[in-house]
C-alpha cells in the first residue's frame, strides 16, 4: 500500500544523492482541465464545466481561464505530460480523499496502464509540509536552483537561485512560449546538475513534462504555493494558514490516502 | 551496548550533539546507537527508529529531553514520547501528579544518564532524576541553572573538525540556531543590519513558524533583499565559509558557535561567554571524561 510520507522521503532521498528526477503535480484544476471541462477561476466566479461553485477568490497571479473549444491545444499538452513516462518521472494526482473516488478513478482510467511512479499531487502540502519546510527546502540550498514563478515574486529569501524566469495570469496559456526559452537556455549554458522549480499553475506541468524530457539531468519539482511565504506571495490556503499563522484547520495534519 | 534515547532528531544543537557523541564511541571503538522518533538522525550516526528501542541487561542507556518518571517507562519509550508530543490538559495534570510520586529506581543491569543539553526548556526538576546514575552536564554553568543535587559530570559537546577558509565573503552575516522566540532571531538580523552587513542569512530549523512569519517577514520587507533563509544545514564548514560575521542574541554557555567562529576566523558578536576550562578540551579529551564516567 503507498504510503504518503514514504513517498515524499522517497523525492527527498533522490534529491540528497543527487539523482535527478521529475515531480509534477495534477491538483483539481488539472484534473477538471483533463476532463475537458471549461474552467474559470478569477476574483468574479469559480467555474468548473456547468458548475459556478463560489463567488470568485483568486486573485490575479491564480487566475485560470481554460475554454474547450479555444485552448485544446494546451489540453493536448497537458494529456501528454499526465500520461508521459520515463524513469524518474514521478506524477502526483488527485488523491480521492481530496477529490472523492470518482474522480480518482477517472485519473486512473484515463491514464490507463498503472504507473509505478504514480504519487500524490499533495505530496509537498498538507500533513507533509512542516517536512518539505524543514527537511526538503534546505536540501535545495545544495543545487543551483532556477525557479519558474510568478512576475510579483520576490526572491530574495531564496539563497539559493541562480536564475529566474516569470510568468503572469493564466500562464498556460499565455506564457507556454516559455518552455522553449527555458529550453534553449539549458542548451546554450549546458545546464546539468540543476534544480528547477516551479510555481506557475497548469504551465508547470506542461513545463516539467518537456524540460525532463529534453534533458533528464537537472531535476525539476512543482512546488505549488508552497514557498508563497518565502516570496511575499498570499498565504491564502488553509495548510499555509495552519502552518505560518497557527490558525485552526485540519489540513496541515491531514495524511492523504491512496 | 551504549544506547542514546532523545525526545526528538530533529536537526537541532542538542541532536547534532547526540550524534558527534554517537559517531565519536562508535569510532573509539565503543558500540552505540542513537534512537529518535523522527527521521533527521537516521543517516547520520549509527541509529534506529524509537520503536526498535528497548533496553537489555548490561546496557549504558543516554536519555535526552524525555520526562521520565520511571524505568517502567522506559521499556514503552515510543508510547511515552506520542503522550509527550499531544500535550494534552490531561497528560499536563498526570504530569504535576506523577511527578510527586517516587518512581522506581531499580534499575538492575541498566546504567542510566541523563544528559542535559538545555537550561529553561527542560528543566530536571520536573522529572524524576533520581533514576540516573548519573546527569551529564554540557557546561558547568548548568549545575547552577538546575539546581539540583545529584551525582553529576561535566564534559563539553564533541566538536566538528572546522578550518579557517581562504575566501571569506565580505560584509556577510550568518544567524546561526533554530528560528525560534527563546533565540531572539529576529534580534540578531536586526543588529547585523545596524552593523551595515549587507546580508544576513539564515541558518537553523524552523522550530517555529508563527514567529518567522511574524517577527522575520516583516524584517524581510523593512530590508528588501538584504535576509535569506537557508534553513538548516549539515554541513558547519560550508556554513563558515559563507558569512564573514556571526550574529548572536542569546548565550549558552555550552554553545559552540563562539569556538567555532574562532576555528574558521569569523567574526563572532554576541554574548561574550566566560571562558571555562573544559572549554578547550580537545575530542580526545571528551572522550576519556565520557569513558571514565560510563566506565566503558
Amino acid at each position: 500500500m503507498k504510503n504518503f510520507e514514504d513517498d515524499f522521503y522517497n523525492l527527498l532521498n533522490l534529491l540528497k544523492i543527487r539523482e535527478p528526477f521529475a515531480f509534477n503535480r495534477f491538483s483539481d484544476g488539472e484534473l477538471y482541465i483533463l476532463q475537458n471541462k471549461e474552467v474559470i477561476a478569477d476574483a468574479e466566479q469559480v467555474k468548473v464545466g456547468q458548475n459556478v461553485t463560489a463567488a470568485g477568490i483568486y486573485r490575479a497571479e491564480d487566475f485560470k481561464r481554460f475554454h474547450p473549444d479555444e485552448h485544446s491545444f494546451y489540453r493536448e499538452r497537458l494529456v501528454d505530460a499526465f500520461k508521459f513516462k520515463k524513469k524518474n518521472y514521478f506524477k502526483g494526482l488527485s488523491c480521492r480523499c481530496c477529490v472523492g473516488d470518482e474522480n480518482f478513478q477517472w485519473q486512473l482510467d484515463f491514464h490507463g496502464e498503472y504507473d509505478e511512479n504514480f504519487t500524490w499531487a499533495n505530496l509537498l502540502v498538507n500533513g507533509n509540509y512542516a517536512k518539505f519546510i524543514r527537511e526538503m527546502y534546505p536540501v535545495f540550498n545544495e543545487y543551483k536552483a532556477v525557479f519558474v514563478c510568478n512576475e510579483n515574486a520576490d526572491l530574495s529569501v531564496l539563497p539559493f537561485l541562480v536564475k529566474d524566469f516569470r510568468v503572469g495570469y493564466n500562464a498556460m496559456i499565455q506564457d507556454y512560449s516559455l518552455i522553449e526559452r527555458i529550453k534553449s537556455w539549458i542548451s546554450e549554458n549546458n545546464i546539468e546538475g540543476h534544480l528547477f522549480l516551479f510555481s506557475a499553475s497548469s504551465l508547470s506541468k506542461m513545463a516539467i513534462h518537456q524540460l525532463y524530457e529534453f534533458c533528464d539531468r537537472n531535476t525539476y519539482i512543482d512546488v505549488g504555493t508552497t514557498l508563497n511565504p518565502f516570496m511575499g506571495m498570499r498565504i491564502d490556503r488553509t495548510y499555509l494558514k495552519s502552518f505560518w499563522l497557527g490558525a485552526k484547520g485540519a489540513d496541515i495534519s491531514k495524511i492523504c490516502i491512496w | 551496548m551504549v544506547k542514546i534515547v532523545s525526545g526528538f532528531s530533529i536537526p537541532v544543537g542538542s541532536t547534532v550533539a547526540l550524534v558527534n557523541l554517537c559517531n565519536q564511541l562508535n569510532d573509539r571503538g565503543c558500540n552505540c546507537i542513537l534512537y529518535g522518533p523522527d527521521n533527521w538522525h537516521m543517516d547520520k550516526c549509527k541509529s534506529a527508529k524509537m520503536s526498535d528501542f528497548y533496553p537489555e541487561n548490561d546496557d549504558i542507556i543516554i536519555v535526552h529531553n524525555i520526562k521520565l518518571f520511571s524505568v517502567a517507562e522506559l521499556y514503552k519509550i515510543q508510547d511515552k514520547i506520542e503522550e509527550l508530543r499531544k500535550k494534552t490538559r490531561l497528560h499536563s495534570l498526570k504530569t504535576t501528579f506523577t511527578r510527586h510520586l517516587p518512581g522506581s529506581r531499580k534499575h538492575v543491569g541498566l546504567k542510566l544518564i541523563l544528559t542535559c543539553q538545555e537550561n529553561d526548556l527542560f528543566p530536571i526538576r520536573r522529572l524524576n532524576y533520581g533514576m540516573f546514575d548519573k546527569i551529564h552536564y554540557a557546561h558547568s554553568s548548568q549545575i547552577n541553572s538546575h539546581k539540583i543535587m545529584h551525582q553529576h559530570f561535566v564534559c563539553p559537546n564533541f566538536r566538528n573538525h572546522l578550518i579557517s577558509s581562504e575566501h571569506k565573503p565580505i560584509r556577510t552575516a550568518g544567524v546561526i540556531g533554530s528560528i525560534r522566540k527563546e533565540n531572539k532571531t529576529g534580534i540578531s538580523i536586526e543588529k547585523a543590519l545596524q552593523d551595515d552587513m549587507e546580508t544576513v542569512i539564515l541558518y537553523g530549523y524552523l522550530i517555529d513558524p508563527i514567529y518567522y512569519y511574524k517577527q522575520i517577514v516583516p524584517l524581510v520587507k523593512k530590508y528588501p533583499g538584504k535576509i535569506r533563509f537557508a534553513g538548516f544545514i549539515d554541513d558547519k564548514q560550508k556554513i563558515y565559509d559563507s558569512v564573514s560575521d556571526v550574529y548572536c542574541a542569546v548565550g549558552r554557555a555550552w554553545s559552540l558557535v563562539k569556538k567555532e567562529c574562532a576555528l574558521t576566523n569569523t567574526c563572532y558578536h554576541g554574548p561574550d561567554i566566560a571562558s571555562m576550562e573544559e572549554e578547550s578540551m580537545t575530542n580526545e579529551q571528551i572522550f576519556n571524561v565520557w569513558e571514565k564516567e560510563l566506565e566503558l
